[in-house]
């Protein structure tokens, strides 16, 4: 129990460390001490085999420890507005993972149009609030159901073919969602919706600057335990329906429609199902991400961040719901953090993912084989 | 309703484009016979062939080679080779690897090595960022025909477009390469039981299909009098369309795909009011529609499934 707090400890100063540090030196220090740990956890095999049993032993603990450093994360980070927003993004990240994870990894349902569904949720909350009047919150709930009524009105038909051609129509959705989005008038073409009132909770409004235990909060902070609350609730949901007949019977869809039609599962409105819970979650990031920022425009949904969100799933491990909560801490925060590289980042990123799919195609954190007692 | 001659102009450019476009999906349905595999990043080869192309043509230039016909003949020549050689070494790293793995592995990683291509022109290139003047090299000048206006230079890219179609077509029915490439789409395994060397004739493949693209990149850069680095990104996804139209896996299919997704957004931008802004929305939604009441494509086969 002890060595589980530790190491979580050990862990949340490192991440601390490594966003913050500014200076060569301690970027250097910082480095070297995160290769350090991963090169032990690694290659010293009594150190691997202790760890992994104590995290498998006191798996509740680990589990608090985890949500105590989100926690407290804002705290460590309270010098820097910046890396609040960021970290905010990240987990918004992951509850658009986990949506983006259940269509693709859990049922097979191939959705490359993540950024299309994100954008109708977003773009749902600007014209509720900016045109209708709407208060922040309402939209924020409605934008996600939006985005599953328009994909299930338009893929029914689809989500029968399978691979390729849901690839294909995918990506022309998000074409077409960015035309759209361009050249309509009520959408305000392509400089989009702005003024997005803020979040409004009981009277409390989001751009507050909170304190807490004394420490000074940049605004950011609202929004990132509003994300963590989010992002939470969202893989707990995935994670019960995972667990549940339903997980099961889309894993079975996704591994063999013919086996899984034999066993009396329907395949289309499976599909249909797993494709509007996805759906749900990834609009409930993207109307999140439109009440944070303030204003959507048709650049901050076209097909490259459909791009960064498969690639979420992929590193993470597909059909992981861990994985994609570390695949969305990793890919998120690392290219701001080699920021200093500005014009070879998205290079060195395709690259990493290239190398990556060659030499671990399962994932960081691969998927458990279900086990049933 | 517009005058029937802006339909006719409107589909005679739309048969331009639609070479361009047949050429791309020409070289999707060709990887997608030999390995079962959609290869995304072929957008972005056909960029870096416009790209070649036009280094080539400076680099003549600059060297006092500047004669019309034979400057783009070596331009033709020295695309096609590189992006052919490019195209081969990206089914090498990326494509071939994966090809066992599940289809979202290829999809990712030849997405994410299309980034890599496009991100490299980008950077390595001079003042990759803006779009890049292209060299009128065509004939200029033209006539008009029943009120259609035709111009020289729109038949030179008709004909080298049906060139390497025709060529293509040789080399599928007439070579022996070609009879290996039909025979690997057919049943890989059982085509290396005959002695076909699978290694060589995806190669061989490959090389066709990015050649084909380096075409096409440099039909672009004639007909528009411009290239830029992102201009793969719509490239691809519209070959992708116009074979998946045509039936992936067929080559004839492709052909006929490419020339209708071509015509659709021509026609559509002149019956449609605003229509050129939209008309690629149009297009798409037909893609869509198509694969609703005809999954397999026009000329695709019917698969019959088997447990």
């Amino acid at each position: 129990m002890l060595l589980v707090l530790l190491t979580e400890s050990a862990l949340f100063v490192l991440i601390a460390a490594a966003v913050l540090a500014e200076r060569p030196v301690a970027l250097a220090a910082t480095g070297a001490a995160i290769l350090a740990g991963l090169a032990a956890t690694r290659f010293v095999t009594p150190l691997r085999t202790a760890l992994g049993r104590a995290f498998e032993r006191h798996h509740a603990t680990a589990l608090v420890g985890g949500a105590a450093g989100a926690l407290a994360l804002p705290l460590a980070l309270s010098a820097s507005p910046y890396w609040t927003f960021v970290a905010t993004l990240a987990l918004l990240y992951v509850t658009i993972g986990q949506g983006l994870n259940f269509q693709i990894g859990t049922a097979g349902v191939l959705n490359l149009a993540g950024a299309a569904f994100a954008g109708l949720g977003g773009y749902t909350v600007g014209l509720l609030t900016v045109s209708a009047g709407w208060p922040s919150w309402l939209a924020v709930l409605v934008g996600p159901l939006v985005a599953v009524t328009v994909g299930a009105v338009l893929f029914v038909p689809i989500l029968k073919t399978r691979g390729h051609y849901l690839a294909l129509v995918t990506i022309a959705f998000v074409f077409i969602f960015n035309i759209l989005m361009n050249n309509l008038e009520f959408t305000g073409g392509p400089q989009g919706i702005k003024n997005i009132p803020t979040l409004q909770l009981a009277g409390y409004p989001f751009t507050t600057k909170p304190t807490v235990f004394g420490i000074g909060l940049p605004a950011h902070a609202n929004f990132y335990y509003a994300a963590l609350l989010m992002a939470a609730l969202t893989t707990w949901i995935i994670r019960r329906l995972y667990d549940s007949w339903l997980g099961l019977a889309l894993n079975t869809l996704r591994d063999d429609e013919i086996a899984a039609k034999c066993c009396g599962i329907s395949i289309t409105r499976g599909k249909l199902v797993a494709f509007s819970i996805g759906n749900f979650f990834i609009g409930l990031g993207g109307a999140f991400y439109a009440v944070m920022v303030g204003f959507v425009s048709p650049p901050d949904f076209d097909f490259g961040y459909s791009l960064v969100m498969l690639s979420v799933i992929i590193i993470g491990g597909v059909d992981s719901i861990p994985g994609v909560i570390l695949g969305a801490c990793l890919l998120v925060p690392l290219p701001e953090r080699f920021r200093f590289l500005h014009e070879y980042r998205l290079l060195l990123y395709g690259v990493v993912i290239v190398v990556m799919l060659l030499y671990r195609p399962q994932g960081l954190w691969p998927a458990k084989v279900r086990r049933y007692r | 309703m517009p005058p029937l001659e802006l339909l006719l102009q409107q589909a005679f450019n739309g048969l331009m484009l639609g070479v361009m476009y047949a050429l791309i999906a020409v070289g999707f349905t060709l990887f997608f016979g030999v390995l079962d595999v959609i290869h995304f990043s072929h957008g972005d080869i056909f960029m870096l062939g416009a790209f070649a192309g036009l280094s080539v043509l400076a680099g003549l230039h600059a060297a006092g080679i500047g004669g019309g016909a034979v400057a783009l003949a070596l331009a033709f020549l020295a695309s096609i080779l590189i992006t052919g050689l490019v195209g081969v070494a990206a089914e090498r790293v990326c494509v071939k690897p994966l090809a066992r793995s599940s289809p979202l592995m290829t999809l990712l990683a030849t997405l994410s090595l299309g980034l890599v291509i496009r991100e490299s022109v980008l950077i390595f290139y001079p003042r990759g960022a803006d779009p890049k003047r292209f060299p009128q090299l065509l004939p200029q000048g033209g006539f008009e025909l029943g009120g259609v206006a035709v111009r020289y230079e729109n038949l030179a890219i008709l004909a080298i477009g049906f060139c390497a179609m025709v060529a293509v077509d040789l080399i599928i029915n007439r070579t022996r390469m070609g009879a290996a490439i039909r025979a690997v789409a057919q049943d890989p395994e059982a085509a290396q039981m005959m002695g076909v060397n699978l290694d060589r004739t995806v190669d061989a493949t490959f090389f066709i299909g990015s050649g084909l693209a380096a075409v096409a990149g440099l039909l672009s850069g004639l007909y528009y009098g411009e290239v830029h680095f992102i201009m793969g990104i719509t490239g691809g996804v519209i070959g992708f369309s116009a074979a998946a139209i045509g039936g992936l896996g067929n080559v004839y299919g492709a052909i006929v795909g490419g020339l209708l997704f071509g015509m659709l957004q021509t026609t559509s931008a002149a019956l449609i009011p605003r229509g050129s802004e939209f008309r690629d929305v149009v297009a798409f939604a037909v893609v869509m529609l198509f694969l609703i009441f005809r999954p397999s494509g026009i000329l695709g086969e019917k698969s019959v499934e088997r447990v």
